[in-house]
């Protein structure tokens, strides 16, 4: 089993998996922020956007910039094979972890 | 709308604390943003706003992540940094005898604490990193020998208690950090 992603970890991937071609920077950011349902900093996606790539979880590439964006490029990214799997994973343990348990958990007598 | 643009200093310091695969792609995309959203949106002043929050996450991101001794060392610079003005302010406000050498001292400290957090920012070169462990060392002597003296003074002072024991933190922790560099850099 590969490694088991953090929960901002998996929002971010999530994210990037449901905005398919158009998972860019800041549309990823506001998917995140959608779905934790809090305001998130731009930083911290960034940064786990690179961090998820470095771990060859993601892969990215450049489409050119726009004359709004001062010709300046945008950064795609996309789930690689590696990536998905780590996603599933990290689903599966979830649910095993939970097997066996009514949820939602009530104070025991 | 093209034309609006958030202030160039404030963009400069957001391209200076990325890295340089991202500088042109995350500048891209938050100018885009403050054209196409907030500027529309919010008018300029805001607009602004909004933009200086973005470029603090980004800092903040830089000064903060990472292992989590750097993440301690940040906070503890910033604390000695601001007990370093705060003890300049008292110094200027009492001007006790003696006042100007203390002011010294409490600037010494502030610059001590700057160039901590500007060598963990830039990830800076062999010469800044030698500068920032001798002055680390001058920390730890200097918060040592702060705490010898209200142990021996007749009127106890919390404060310069807790100036002392961070500055001692603080300088043990850069040279853990620095030196950790240093070891890296020699590999």
């Amino acid at each position: 089993m590969a490694e088991l992603l953090g929960t901002f970890e998996q929002a971010v991937l999530l994210a990037v998996w449901k905005l398919a071609a158009e998972a860019y920077g800041r549309a990823v950011l506001r998917a995140v922020m959608t779905s934790l349902a809090r305001e998130t900093a731009a930083g911290a996606v960034y940064a786990t956007l690179d961090r998820l790539e470095q771990k060859g979880l993601l892969a990215s590439r450049m489409e050119p910039g726009t004359p709004v964006r001062a010709g300046r490029p945008r950064r795609y990214y996309r789930l690689t094979a590696a990536g998905i799997r780590a996603l599933n994973d990290s689903k599966a343990a979830l649910e095993q972890l939970w097997q066996g348990t009514h949820w939602p958990l009530g104070a025991k007598a | 709308m093209n034309q609006c643009a958030p202030p160039r200093w404030l963009e400069g310091i957001l391209r200076w604390c990325l890295p340089s695969q991202d500088r042109e792609t995350i500048s891209g995309d938050l100018l885009e943003e403050y054209r196409r959203v907030q500027w529309p949106q919010l008018g300029s002043m805001r607009a602004n706003l909004w933009y200086t929050r973005q470029v603090l996450s980004f800092l903040a991101e830089r000064s903060f992540a990472g292992s989590p001794l750097r993440a301690c060392l940040t906070w503890l610079s910033v604390l000695t940094m601001s007990a370093g003005v705060w003890l300049a302010f008292m110094e200027q406000v009492l001007r006790h005898p003696g006042y100007a050498a203390r002011a010294a001292v409490a600037g010494a400290i502030v610059a001590q604490g700057l160039a901590t957090v500007l060598f963990l920012m830039l990830q800076a070169g062999r010469a800044f990193r030698l500068i920032v462990l001798w002055a680390a060392a001058g920390a730890i002597v200097l918060g040592a020998s702060a705490i010898a003296r209200i142990l021996n003074a007749v009127h106890f002072e919390g404060f310069v208690l807790l100036i002392g024991t961070a500055l001692m933190l603080q300088g043990t922790v850069t040279m853990l950090v620095a030196g950790r560099w240093q070891a890296r850099a020699r590999r």
